[in-house]
């Protein structure tokens, strides 16, 4: 199980709170916040593909994620620099999706899954791997997000309710909840093809 | 079909969210029922699942696509970002302008209205009797005629206050006003268009 402070010692290697490059950036290098977002871009991009849906749109949460970060720098605290990058990025991500909904309800998700199949790919680990990914894009915003950071992240339940700024309690219910309804949509998809 | 009660706490077993003492509760549960066991292995299956296909790392390109992109808005803000600034800033001047304009056009303060000022008692000289049993007038218009007065007498002098007429008034009048049941004050206010007729009838009480 991967943690905040292993992710933040993955990212850079330097203990967070003596962060050297933040430090220069604050002070106005942009190559040192070239550097900063080297250090964190795999936590941000790819956290934003998973809640997004599709790279475009992950790319664009990214740039606003990141750009945010510089005009936050001077208000940053260094100890807390994932937890930070991980609330951002939901939020951004959350508000793009609120311009743009992209939570689909159960039978059109399935619907679309059934019409997305490919003949040759009906049994195939390919069809059942496109299955997972679009059952992401049936659970609510909450459900998915909590799912994505506790699951595909690799946080603990602790670390993704201080992330998101919610009780260990409604994480692991909206965590359980999201593997569920991520359960069903599978054995529902599986039964309408048979 | 699995033990909806237990599903939650199955779903958390699945992920390795729980303690020791609700793991070994599951599983003491998942040996007794089948279901719940098809249920765990299947939501151990889906996360894999999930793992896998999330696992794919993105090209190197997306990664320096968005660096660049933000560096490059770093160095050259958007002119649009610039000119909505300028719009806000002009808004707000603009705002500010009436504003101040509506303070400096504000009038005096209202001075407080004046006290209403007494303009006549009228006592009620004839009561009519009581209407006879079986009569078809209603009580109001019989209240009505109780407080219509034969001609306004004219106690106080205009322009007295209410709380200084009882010691103005001739103490004779007083008493022959005190002695009617129904009396009219009228009284006059700062708005000529604005008369308050205080109608009272005392009951006999003592004072």
């Amino acid at each position: 199980m991967k943690t905040l402070a292993l992710a933040a010692v993955e990212a850079g290697g330097e203990p967070e709170g003596r962060d050297s490059a933040l430090e220069a950036a604050r002070a106005g290098d942009r190559t040192a916040f070239d550097l900063l977002m080297r250090r964190h871009e795999r936590l941000v991009l790819r956290t934003a593909h998973r809640l997004a849906g599709n790279l475009e749109d992950a790319q664009d949460a990214s740039q606003e994620v990141f750009l945010r970060l510089y005009r936050n720098l001077a208000k940053l605290d260094t100890g807390n620099l994932a937890a930070w990058l991980y609330r951002v990025t939901v939020n951004v991500c959350h508000d793009a999706q609120r311009r743009r909904p992209a939570t689909v309800p159960m039978e059109d998700a399935l619907e679309l899954a059934a019409a997305g199949g490919d003949p040759q790919q009906c049994a195939g680990e390919a069809e059942r791997r496109a299955l997972l990914l679009r059952s992401l894009r049936m659970l609510s915003e909450k459900e998915r997000t909590a799912l994505v950071l506790r699951d595909l992240e690799g946080l603990s339940t602790a670390e993704v309710a201080g992330a998101l700024g919610s009780s260990v309690g409604t994480v692991r219910s909206q965590v359980s909840k999201a593997r569920l309804k991520v359960r069903d949509f599978v054995e529902r998809y599986s039964r309408r093809r048979l | 079909m699995s033990c909806a009660i237990w599903e939650e706490r199955v779903a958390l077993f699945a992920g390795g969210d729980l303690g020791t003492a609700e793991a070994a509760a599951v599983e003491r549960h998942l040996s007794a029922c089948a279901a719940c066991s098809a249920l765990a292995a299947d939501l151990r299956l889906e996360l894999d699942g999930l793992r896998a296909a999330h696992a794919e790392p993105l090209a190197a390109e997306r990664y320096a696509a968005v660096r660049g992109r933000v560096l490059a808005e770093l160095a050259n803000p958007p002119r649009r970002r610039v000119v909505w600034a300028w719009a806000w800033a002009a808004a707000l001047a603009v705002a500010a302008a009436a504003v101040l304009v509506v303070v400096m056009r504000k009038p005096a303060a209202i001075p407080p209205p004046e006290p209403p000022r007494l303009v006549a008692i009228v006592p009620k000289v004839e009561r009519p009797a009581p209407p006879e049993r079986g009569s078809n007038r209603s009580l109001r218009s019989r209240k009505r005629i109780g407080w219509q007065a034969e001609a306004p007498a004219p106690l106080g002098k205009v322009g007295q206050t209410l709380s200084s007429v009882n010691q103005q008034v001739d103490p004779v009048l007083s008493r022959a006003v005190e002695d009617s049941p129904v009396r009219m004050v009228q009284l006059a206010t700062a708005d000529p268009n604005v008369v308050i007729y205080w109608l009272f009838e005392e009951k006999g009480e003592e004072r």
